[in-house]
């Protein structure tokens, strides 16, 4: 491991993998902060592996009475998928099931796009007839009438096939409560940054998975060389005193906004200094030859 | 550059066709070929050059100064850029437009908007019958855009509408959105008799409970619209002032046809 250090933590030399995904942003909209939020958390719930949820999503950030189309709290969120049509499938999903379904919300497009997916174009149907369309500054919304109402929905929103996913750090440390002290202000860090999630519970994984397994149908498991109980038995990765690892995974609209929020992590994780119990920052990836974009920790942190 | 601009001699002995003085037409005629251009409507030849003075050279910022009600067809059929009239205009204001901005200062006469489909027209003051309506030839009325109407507006604004949007400062006249086939009239000041019969899916919004209310119009009661914020957002984003909150009393009709139009009475 070479020797570059922040605040006595060490930054290995080495990179984040990620690949190429396809990504939208919608706007939930509700009557108070409190019922946006509860809208967004249930549409982006069980969404933080591809591998098994089929989307990867979460909320990119709250929004103020100002800044949302209809004047009322707000919340941004973001979902990815590999592919446009699955895209397309776990939002109408998610937003049928999810938004439509609760009270008082509504929801509306929050990326322009090369691509457009549909949004109420699809949704509307669930009127029987009795949804009505009116298209203001040139934008079609639907209004489909519901027991609270109306659920107004924008017909579409736009894709982009700029997006990553992957984007990662593993921070290694003495103690479990420093990692996840470490990991916890990173994730606050990170929500800062426009345009990524970190779409695990509270943006943090403890269960790291490698490709395949000894198992027949088992696509991933545990990542052996990143368990602490497992150093004396397995090529670890880990020196001997790392009592915990723990990883923040970043999906972003694009490669910048996922090299930003990087900085923004490890920056944050070293805020504590190598005295909270935090001694590496390291990264995942597959010896570069799977994923085309490379995050390297020290050309980030420099 | 300045604003290519005709400023009316004197008051026209004949009406005027002025929709060959748009953008798109004027944009590679020279002036001389610009003043040799006819505007007359009877047998007396009148030419561009016998009517305005002409100032300016930017065709995709045309002015109109000291225009009266014999100013027809200003704006008809726009396809980009603004035009400002200084003054008021006649008959087919901004028909059958598509895209780019028309300003009116004064009034306008009949058929204003009329078949447009898209682009914006803001008439400061009154706007004759069947704004926004059936352009002559067309089977729909307007089909697209925005329009403010600042003052009053006549009778059957909005007739045979199938998309946009329409703000009237004032009071509409009789069988305001008659016929509508889909889209928004905003009405602040209310509207005659008749408004909304035959509506099929139009949206006519009151901010005052009008006088006259079809008997064809069922009461849905009121409840919340979030749909009207939205609306009230952007049309303060245009710059027009209006305050339309999110409640409503809704009446859907006209039950004699279709019957998913609407009423949104604000509550």
């Amino acid at each position: 491991m070479a020797e570059l250090k922040v605040k006595g933590i060490t930054i290995v030399e080495t990179f984040a993998e990620a690949f190429p995904m396809v990504g939208t942003r919608i706007i939930i909209t509700a009557p108070t902060a409190e019922w946006a939020d509860i809208a967004a958390r249930t549409m982006t719930g069980f969404a933080t592996s591809v591998i098994a949820c089929g989307a990867e999503a979460g909320i990119e950030s709250k929004l103020s009475k100002k800044e949302t189309p209809d004047g009322r709290p707000g919340v941004a969120v973001l979902l990815f998928t590999m592919n446009a049509d699955k895209l397309q499938t776990q939002l109408r999903n998610r937003v049928g099931q999810c938004v439509l379904t609760s009270p008082g919300s509504a929801c509306f497009a929050g990326l322009e796009g090369e691509k457009k997916l549909k949004l109420g174009a699809s949704l509307r149907f669930f009127g029987d007839g009795w949804q009505m369309s009116k298209v203001v500054g040139g934008r079609r919304y639907w209004r489909i009438p519901v027991m609270d109402g109306e659920f107004l929905c924008e017909e579409k929103t736009g894709m982009t096939k700029k997006a990553v996913g992957g984007g990662n750090l593993l921070v290694l440390g003495k103690s479990h409560k420093a990692v996840l002290a470490a990991c916890t202000r990173a994730v606050k860090a990170i929500g800062d940054v426009p345009g990524v999630i970190t779409p695990f519970p509270g943006g943090i994984v403890r269960s790291g998975s490698k490709v395949g397994s000894k198992y027949k149908g088992q696509i991933a498991s545990t990542n052996d060389a990143y368990c602490p109980s497992l150093k004396g038995a397995v090529k670890t990765e880990l020196p001997l005193g790392v009592e915990a690892v723990m990883e923040i995974v970043i999906d972003g609209l694009t490669f910048d906004a996922i090299h930003e929020a990087m900085y923004e992590g490890i920056h944050a994780i070293a805020h504590g200094g190598a005295r909270e119990g935090v001694t590496h920052i390291t990264a995942g990836n597959y010896g570069g030859n799977l994923g085309p974009h490379h995050f390297h920790l020290k050309e980030i942190v420099g | 550059m300045s604003a290519l601009t005709f400023e009316l001699k004197a008051k026209p002995d004949q009406r005027l066709d002025l929709s060959p003085l748009t953008p798109e037409r004027l944009a590679k005629l020279s002036r001389k070929d610009i003043e040799a251009l006819s505007i007359g409507t009877t047998r007396a030849k009148r030419t561009v050059g016998d009517t305005f003075k002409i100032k300016g050279k930017d065709v995709e910022n045309i002015h109109f100064v000291g225009t009266d009600a014999r100013c027809d067809k200003i704006g008809a059929g726009l396809a980009g850029g603004e035009i400002t009239v200084e003054g008021h205009a006649g008959a087919e204001l901004g028909a059958r437009m598509k895209k780019g901005k028309i300003t009116v200062k004064g009034s306008c006469g009949v058929l204003a908007g009329a078949s447009m489909s898209g682009g914006h027209i803001a008439i400061g003051r009154d706007a004759g019958d069947q704004a926004c309506g059936v352009a002559t030839g067309d089977t729909m009325g307007m089909k697209g855009g925005f329009v403010t109407i600042g003052g009053h507006a006549g009778a059957l604004l909005g007739e045979r509408m199938r998309r946009g949007l329409v703000v009237v400062g004032g009071h509409a006249g009789d069988y305001a959105g008659g016929r509508m086939i889909a889209g928004i009239l905003v009405l602040k000041r209310g509207a005659g008799r008749y408004a909304g019969y035959g509506n099929r899916r139009g949206s006519l919004i009151f901010m005052d409970k009008p006088k006259n209310i079809l008997p064809t119009y069922s009461d849905c009661g009121v409840m919340e619209f979030d749909y009207l914020r939205l609306l009230e957002l952007w049309l303060r984003e245009q710059g027009t002032r209006i305050t339309l909150k999110g409640r409503a009393r809704r009446l859907m009709g006209d039950m004699a046809v279709l019957g998913k139009g609407e009423m949104l009475i604000l509550a």
